[in-house]
């Protein structure tokens, strides 16, 4: 492929990004509790989905780095 | 008079006063992070769409994951989430054939029997196969209605996109409409469909992330599948919208108002296998594949990952049935008396479930499955005006960076022509119904033509021409004997219990069947082509070239019949 960086690299980074954004977000409302808080919003979901996403795009980024 | 320009601007991105809910900062960051990254791939990919191989076909480099992926992302637009969400709430669980019945045995379809002519014929679009099979006749009939009607329903995807985003959002209707559009346009043009592709799999990616958690919450707060179907039951004072196949025996006994014949041979075959096996928009992702074994596996790929899209559209607007403290109505409706679309369903579901930052990330999804079905459209556009209009017939011999630049200007135009097409909508809100109709009455009668040109070597120019003609002039008379005298859709549908859906698909029946007949009876009283003329484009003509795959696992077939045997008991655990 003529591109030297893989699609799955630029996932990697978007995904890590997002992931550190999104639980930083959660551990902030741990402290700063919302206001209107959305539905079941005690199951804390952007600490674990966030997670989920940074490690996914840890290793999409580590995986899929251009050498 | 500057300062009349400035007042005027600022008038026609002026945001809504009322909205359902606010982005904060990070949701604004999480959004301006992914436009940056789209236009950042689009520039970053520009130094490799030199020649119109590069900028139309991608090279034809893609792997079979990439290709596969971009297939089925490509087809996500705004419509197919919102809308089949929507229709999720509306119709129940039926909703979901459109994702199995109505695509699965397609897909698999194309893999398995139709992609080897596609990629050995080296044709650059569908109706480039045409021109190789019928002659200019048959391709210019279907490159003009392709052409027409791609820039229609991409400005038919934008307006709802637009409205949902002013209606949840309060977001700007000029605002959503031209800052995603030139987005689009930007790394469309620069990388051309190396650029589209890329950004379809993250767009693909981004869809899944943002619209996952609202299924998981969803049956969270039910309490799982058994408990929500006894709530939707109880609410709906029917069990008829959690049940795929044992409400389709009468058009009076489900809620859409249809038939499994009309399931099965209107949508399975003529919609299904016209969509997804000779629209331009999702083959062109196909034909970028780099080897044919890629271009067989690439809609195998595609196949599993539709199968699984209903877990994020069709599942929220069950729960929406469920959880949601309120009804919604339809667009008229709610129009007139402020109320909730069916269309807003699943942006409302996000609301219900994402806080700060998931809820940008939510909303980033539902504007990557805007962007990715705009971007598949402008780019299969911009493919056949180049090659199949304009070089076909006004232009010849012009050089290959003439038709790169041509490509790329195309691709303006055709944002823009969507664009037009969006504003058009605003204001006459009942001509998305007829487009949406309109694009059914090419798509069914193409099919026969393709399949026939395919499979059948007696089949002549003069026969794909006409048949393919007469097959859209039934679907167009169908629609206006309908439209005209409502009683006839006794004869058109079965049933006067039939309803709009159902008519679509006998029409789509009908409309293919013609096709068929058509071209079979003008073959039979027209002189057949030499056989050596078909070689590489016709079944019992062509020696498809041999794959050797070292293990039984790597084979298309093992991984269609995998696809296929999980389709089967899909249909069986949700009958």
């Amino acid at each position: 492929m003529r591109g030297h960086i893989q699609i799955w690299f630029f996932s990697g980074i978007l995904l890590l990004v997002y992931g550190v954004l999104i639980t930083g977000t959660g551990l902030w409302e741990l402290s700063h509790p919302l206001v209107n808080p959305p539905v079941l919003y005690e199951l804390h979901a952007p600490i674990w989905w966030g997670a989920i996403m940074t490690v996914a795009g840890l290793f999409y980024t580590l995986r899929f780095r251009p050498r | 008079m500057s300062l009349a320009f400035v007042s005027a601007a600022v008038a026609f991105f002026q945001a809504p006063v009322k909205s359902l809910v606010h982005l904060g900062w990070i949701d604004i960051t999480v959004i301006a992070i992914y436009f940056a990254m789209v236009i950042y791939i689009g520039i970053y990919l520009k130094g490799a769409a030199n020649t119109s191989e590069e900028f139309f076909m991608a090279g034809r480099e893609m792997t079979a994951w990439i290709a596969g992926l971009s297939f089925v992302s490509a087809n996500l637009g705004s419509l197919e989430l919102m809308g089949w969400a929507g229709s999720a709430y509306q119709y129940g669980i039926l909703a979901t054939h459109w994702y199995w019945i109505g695509a699965i045995p397609a897909m698999l379809f194309l893999g398995i029997v139709m992609m080897p002519f596609y990629y050995i014929s080296k044709t650059h679009s569908v109706p480039g196969y045409l021109h190789l099979r019928y002659g200019d006749g048959a391709r210019g009939l279907s490159a003009v209605c392709f052409a027409f009607m791609t820039v229609l329903m991409s400005g038919i995807n934008m307006y709802s996109m637009a409205l949902v985003m002013k209606v949840v959002l309060g977001w700007n209707l000029n605002f959503s409409i031209w800052v995603s559009s030139i987005t689009v346009a930007i790394y469309v043009a620069l990388g051309g469909l190396r650029s589209a592709i890329f950004n379809e799999i993250l767009q693909f990616l981004l869809i899944w992330l943002g619209a996952m958690l609202i299924p998981i919450m969803g049956l969270i707060e039910a309490g799982g599948w058994t408990p929500l179907k006894a709530q939707i039951a109880a609410r709906m004072g029917s069990m008829r919208y959690t049940h795929l196949w044992s409400t389709t025996a009468h058009f009076r006994d489900n809620p859409m108002g249809i038939h499994w014949t009309g399931l099965v041979f209107g949508l399975g075959i003529a919609i299904s296998c016209g969509y997804w096996t000779t629209d331009f928009l999702v083959v062109q992702r196909v034909l970028s594949a780099h080897n044919l074994r890629a271009a067989r596996m690439a809609p195998i790929i595609g196949s599993a990952f539709k199968m699984m899209v209903p877990f994020i559209v069709i599942l929220p607007g069950l729960l929406a049935l469920s959880v949601l403290p309120y009804h919604l109505v339809g667009q008229d409706v709610a129009v007139a008396t402020g109320q909730h679309s069916y269309n807003e369903v699943l942006p409302l579901m996000l609301v219900r479930y994402c806080g700060p930052g998931l809820l940008g990330l939510g909303v980033t999804a539902l504007i990557a499955g805007f962007m990715s079905g705009m971007a598949g459209n402008v780019s299969a556009f911009a493919t056949v005006w180049t090659y199949d209009i304009y070089g076909a017939f006004m232009n010849k011999k012009a050089s290959d960076s003439h038709y790169v630049a041509m490509g790329r200007w195309c691709t303006f135009v055709g944002v823009l022509f969507s664009v037009g097409t969006a504003y058009l909508v605003q204001h006459a809100a009942s001509i998305m119904d007829y487009v949406q109709g309109l694009f059914s009455f090419f798509i069914a009668p193409l099919l026969g033509t393709v399949l026939l040109g395919m499979l059948w070597k007696r089949a002549t120019k003069a026969g794909g021409f006409w048949g393919l003609f007469s097959g859209t002039c039934t679907a167009i008379g169908l629609f206006l004997w309908v439209h005209f005298n409502p009683a006839a859709l006794r004869y058109v549908a079965f049933s006067p219990d039939a309803k709009a859906m159902a008519e679509d698909m006998y029409r789509a029946m009908w409309s293919c069947s013609a096709c068929v007949l058509v071209t079979v009876v003008v073959s039979l009283m027209t002189q057949p082509r030499p056989l050596v003329e078909l070689e590489g484009l016709v079944y019992g003509a062509s020696k498809i070239p041999e794959e050797h795959d070292e293990h039984w696992y790597q084979k298309p077939i093992i991984w269609a019949s995998a696809v296929a045997v999980v389709f089967v008991v899909l249909n069986i655990v949700f009958w």
